[in-house]
């Protein structure tokens, strides 16, 4: 009875073998599908890696050529400022010296005056009209310190408008720490990838320029608004603090 | 005597646009790259008054306007703030730790003249 029943067990398995074969059979094809699927993927990860690591390596050279472009501005900007501090110097020279000459203008006024007399007195009214009409140095020394007055104007708009040249170093600083964060991300991703890049790619990695600071929010804008939305602010601060300290001498 | 400002900014235009634009008042300016160099020149020279930036190097400006107001020698020397900062917290900031004003880049030449006048005149 025993015996009937191990042959009843065996026959069970070996059933169990021939659906197992079967399912195997029918499986091998969707099997050869997937290695053939990974053989395809394989070189096209590999691709994506070589391109990631690639792109990584590139970064310092873009970070570089972004300092050097704020760098380059800087230094223009500087040189700019020394000619219109020269400008400036000259304009105010020039003006000393019109004031200077206006000043013994007055003097000169003062002897023509006396001389005017002594013409009219002995009847030289015309030497005395034409003399007149052809000075005209007093309205032209008006004429010129009002140009200077305006060049010098100009001169402090110019000033004013290369101001930008900060802004923009603080936003191109602002470009690099993101730019170094994409680089940290995909060297991180490189790590994962494969072992073997990630040398490279951290050879790659030229010093980031920690002395520099930046306002990520920095933003040009030469209207008077932002600067009366500041004094607003302190002068709430102000009052602010001041109401403090009334209450403290009052608690 | 001409009277001396101390000009911290780690950006050397703005150090030049301020003395630019103080130099013409008939002020005389002493620049430092961050708030530390401000700090090793500020016993060294008598200085009338600090304009310094935030952003900064090494010591920064909220720093160095502390050590300025903590300094029992320094302590009266007015300071003003240049900064692209001007957001409310950073203003509240400044002024809590001391500073006298507080002016925005990009800034109107005759404004801080104004503002240096104020002190100093």
């Amino acid at each position: 009875m025993k015996q009937i029943s191990n042959m009843s067990d065996l026959f069970n398995r070996l059933n169990d073998l021939k659906f197992a074969f079967k399912y195997g059979q029918e499986l091998i094809p969707m099997i050869q599908s997937i290695i053939d699927f990974v053989k395809e993927t394989v070189p096209l990860l590999e691709d994506i890696n070589s391109s990631i690591a690639d792109s990584t390596n590139k970064i310092p050279r873009v970070r570089d050529q972004i300092n050097n472009i704020s760098d380059s501005t800087e230094l223009a900007t500087t040189e700019i400022l020394d000619i219109v501090d020269s400008i400036s110097n000259d304009i105010s020279n020039v003006e000393e010296k019109i004031k200077a000459s206006k000043e013994s203008e007055s003097e000169r006024q003062k002897h023509w005056n006396e001389i005017k007399e002594i013409l009219n007195k002995s009847g030289h009214t015309q030497l005395i009209d034409s003399y007149e009409s052809s000075d005209q140095n007093s309205i032209l020394s008006s004429e010129i310190l009002n140009t200077l007055g305006g060049i010098k104007q100009k001169v402090y708009n110019i000033t004013l408008s290369l101001q930008v040249q900060d802004i923009t170093s603080q936003q191109l600083a602002s470009v690099n720490h993101l730019i170094e964060a994409v680089r940290a991300k995909l060297s991180s991703l490189i790590l994962l990838l494969d072992d073997k890049e990630i040398s490279n790619v951290e050879s790659a990695n030229s010093e980031v320029c920690e002395s520099t600071t930046f306002d990520p929010n920095a933003s040009y804008s030469k209207s008077p608004e932002r600067q009366e939305l500041v004094d607003d602010l302190v002068k709430n601060n102000l009052d602010k603090t001041s109401q403090e300290e009334i209450d403290k001498l009052f608690s | 005597m001409k009277k001396i400002i101390l000009v911290a900014d780690d950006s050397p235009s703005i150090r030049k646009f301020v003395s630019f634009a103080l130099k013409l008042k008939g002020y005389e300016i002493i620049s430092a790259s961050d708030g530390m160099e401000a700090l090793e020149k500020l016993p060294n020279a008598k200085i009338n008054l600090v304009i310094t930036d935030l952003n900064m190097p090494n010591l920064d400006g909220f720093e160095l306007i502390k050590a300025i107001r903590n300094n029992v020698e320094l302590k009266e020397i007015p300071i003003i703030i240049l900064s692209s900062l001007s957001g409310s917290e950073e203003i509240k900031k400044g002024m809590e730790f001391g500073a006298n004003s507080y002016l925005a880049k990009p800034f109107d030449p005759q404004r801080i003249a104004y503002e240096v006048s104020k002190y100093l005149n």
